[in-house]
């Protein structure tokens, strides 16, 4: 395989923080309407079967006729997606209202400090090992050239995903102290606390797999917390991936911790006074916050990439290379980023149950959670991993 | 000790996911399959509603099995109205013993539907019906009498599409 | 085009020390001081990007990690709630003026002293070379591995009295901030 040349590298990292953005351009709309809809499944409802104007039109009357006979229709799972469309449309033609005693520059850096903050942490997540893609031949400059399954899988990709993930609070912050408005403010200082308060057991709770796989590279943990352990990296750290998970509810102010927008008392927190696609801003922020929660809970806990789950890679690989038909061997036994999806999709399913079965902390009792509770677990947790780093090698 | 370790393993938080992770398959796999669904919602627009049997909707004049309305003209639901929606005229029919309402004007726009009026009738003539679309274009249309094109005492509003199911209409 | 890329490349390091000294420049320069924590915030970044060009990831990192990350925060926290537009308080930070002018002559002239020696005298070529041992670790190990050893390895006391005295500092901001129980 031919070295690429400087120019080369640099067309291939920009298709790749393409395919970046693609992903996430699908993934979130997606997520946004799944959350209406798993939310209403929870509850009992249906979730959005219909737009305004459901009795007119072809599918209207066929939609009509069955909703007579006692069946949901089953174009009616589906019709709630022309929603989707509406709340982009709607963020984007939204009037953008700036408020008077505003600081402008701040007011508008904000939303963009939240935004990039989320997506460039996807740079050091690595969706598969190795070669993603092979690029064909007749492709003028890049023909034949590797794409990799990361943008830049540095060897301190997981402090980089930290890193970059904390400077995301001055989005919130800045957004609700340039408002120039008291409750964003409040929004804003709490977002702050909760976070930066919370960063600490996530990333303790981050370091056990760090310990148990030696490495900060994130394939390489990837890679060794699912196939570098004779099991997933669930089994060993059942109790660091529910305190990762909690963390991570905390770290993208979802529900059951979402201080900063708890509507009751905050009017929506930190964007009360945003509007249009600044508001849109954040509120993609926190979705791509959740896909990269998601991503590192799939890629260390749940065995990244690997179809195979709880070790049944060393029983099972051997068996299958020897019995099974030569096209599924690969399917079955090395890893595809198709199964990372999957897992960052289940997870962030789990982020919309969770939402629809917890009702709200009391601000006191979120910051008690994490100090009183969390911190003393992850140190209990990482002299766990530290034992079973002890014992396996 | 027993709080501390209640609040370390979170087995009301699994309860709770467990409940509501079953609705979820519940209504995922049947939401088509079954007769009585799992879903609690109705398809109102589409679908006639389905009101609770106490509900108040809009005040209407009940007749007997021979066509007669049941009405005697005691004044007392024009008595006890809180806001005094109600206006009786009362006349005589031949071959009957009681009196007749003439007049029974209803001015919808101002009733609160608190259903004192039903209460307080010996006679059981008038129901608050199931109907709750109540809107119409004009305002003269909201105050009804016996007689009346549009909607009056006796029937449901035709405005009423999706409201009252079949039995009542 | 590779050429132009290749320069590019090398000077990297300039781009982000400029972008740094520009941050640096509108933290001191700016009327709000609101402003001047986001220009602060900018310095601290590129002051990552230049450890990135350079080779020292992990350096870079904990620097947003650690600066961008934790400390920014706490002065913008601060900063946030401190208004400055009375014009009492804006008196007492004019009064200090001088005070911080002298010192701040004397901490310059003390700084580029030292730079002086260490980059045109006489240890000059000892203090800018890595020492082969660590460098040749360096290229077989990887930056982080690297410092680690360096740090609780061979360095162990030091690092453990260093964060010793972090905990002083901790438990002394405790101390002063814990009220009085009536």
């Amino acid at each position: 395989m031919p070295t690429p040349t400087l120019t080369q590298s640099l067309i291939i990292a920009l298709l790749q923080a393409i395919l970046v953005v693609v992903f996430i351009f699908v993934v979130v709309p997606l997520t946004l309407y799944a959350e209406r809809k798993v939310l209403g499944y929870l509850q009992l409802r249906l979730g959005a079967t219909r737009v305004a104007g459901s009795l007119t039109g072809l599918t209207g009357f066929v939609n009509r006729n069955m909703w007579k006979l006692g069946k949901v229709p089953m174009l009616s799972y589906w019709r709630g997606i022309v929603m989707l469309v509406g709340d982009v449309v709607k963020m984007i033609i939204k009037e953008d209202i700036l408020p008077t005693k505003a600081d402008k520059f701040v007011f508008f850096i904000a939303p963009a400090i939240s935004f990039c903050a989320s997506v460039i942490v996807f740079a050091a997540i690595s969706f598969v090992p190795g070669t993603l893609f092979v690029l064909p031949k007749f492709i003028p400059i890049v023909g034949g050239l590797p794409v990799s399954g990361a943008v830049g899988d540095v060897n301190v990709g997981l402090l980089w995903i930290l890193g970059i993930a904390s400077v995301g609070v001055y989005g919130i912050v800045l957004a609700g102290w340039a408002s120039n408005s008291k409750y964003p403010l409040l929004g804003g200082l709490r977002s702050g606390a909760q976070i930066v308060s919370y960063e600490v057991p996530l990333t303790l709770s981050l370091l056990a797999p760090v310990v148990m796989s030696g490495s900060l590279q994130f394939s390489e943990m990837s890679r060794s917390m699912a196939v570098g352990l004779p099991y997933w990296g669930i089994v060993p750290q059942f109790l660091g991936f529910f305190i990762y998970l909690t963390c991570g509810f905390a770290e993208t102010n979802r529900l059951p911790f979402d201080m900063p927008e708890a509507e009751n008392e905050l009017v929506a927190g930190f964007h009360t006074e945003y509007s249009g696609m600044k508001f849109g801003f954040f509120y993609l922020a926190e979705y791509i916050n959740m896909t990269v929660v998601a991503a590192l809970a799939s890629a260390f806990f749940l065995g990244g990439p690997w179809l195979m789950p709880f070790g049944l890679h060393g029983v099972l690989n051997p068996f299958f290379t020897a019995h099974l038909p030569a096209f599924l061997v690969p399917l079955l036994c090395e890893p595809h980023a198709i199964f990372f999806v999957v897992k960052i999709i289940f997870i962030l399913f789990v982020y919309i149950w969770v939402r629809g079965t917890i009702p709200r902390y009391r601000y006191d009792q979120v910051m008690a959670v994490a100090w009183k509770y969390l911190i003393p677990l992850t140190l209990v947790n990482l002299m766990l991993a530290a034992a079973v780093r002890y014992l396996t090698v | 000790m027993k709080k501390f370790l209640k609040t370390l393993i979170p087995f009301d938080i699994a309860k709770g996911l467990t409940i509501t992770g079953t609705h979820f398959a519940k209504v995922f796999l049947s939401a088509n399959r079954r007769k009585v669904p799992f879903h609690v919602v109705s398809e109102y627009p589409e679908v006639p509603a389905k009101m609770q049997p106490r509900f108040r909707g809009r005040l209407q004049m009940l007749k007997d099995e021979a066509g007669e309305i049941k009405c005697v003209c005691c004044l007392a639901c024009e008595k006890i109205c809180p806001t005094q929606v109600i206006t009786i005229e009362s006349g005589k029919k031949e071959g009957r013993k009681t009196k007749l309402p003439t007049r029974y004007d209803f001015e919808m726009e101002r009733c609160i539907f608190c259903e004192f009026c039903v209460e307080s009738c010996g006679f059981d003539a008038i129901i608050l019906n199931h109907q709750f679309e109540l809107a119409v274009y004009n305002r003269e249309d909201m105050s009804l009498s016996m007689e009346g094109t549009f909607q009056n005492m006796f029937g449901v509003s035709p405005v009423a599409k999706f409201s009252v199911a079949d039995e009542e209409k | 085009m590779e050429q132009l890329l290749i320069k590019i490349g090398q000077n990297l390091f300039l781009v982000f020390g400029l972008m740094a000294l520009g941050g640096a420049a509108t933290m001191v320069l700016a009327k709000n001081a609101v402003h001047s924590v986001i220009g602060f915030l900018f310095a601290m970044l590129s002051m990552a990007g230049c450890y990135l060009t350079i080779g020292a990831e992990f350096m870079g990192v904990a620097q947003l990690l650690v600066y961008a990350g934790g400390i920014v925060v706490l002065f913008l926290f601060v900063v946030m709630l401190v208004e400055l537009s009375k014009s009492r308080e804006k008196g007492l930070f004019q009064r200090q003026t001088p005070f911080a002018l002298v010192l701040v002559v004397a901490g310059a002239v003390a700084f580029v002293g030292v730079f002086w020696r260490t980059i045109f005298g006489s240890s000059a070529a000892e203090a800018l070379t890595l020492s082969p041992n660590l460098m040749a670790q360096g290229e077989k190990l990887g930056n982080a591995q690297m410092l680690s050893r360096g740090l609780f390895a061979e360095y162990l006391l030091p690092f453990e009295i260093l964060s010793v005295i972090l905990l002083v500092a901790l438990v002394g901001a405790v101390v002063l901030a814990k009220t009085e129980r009536v």
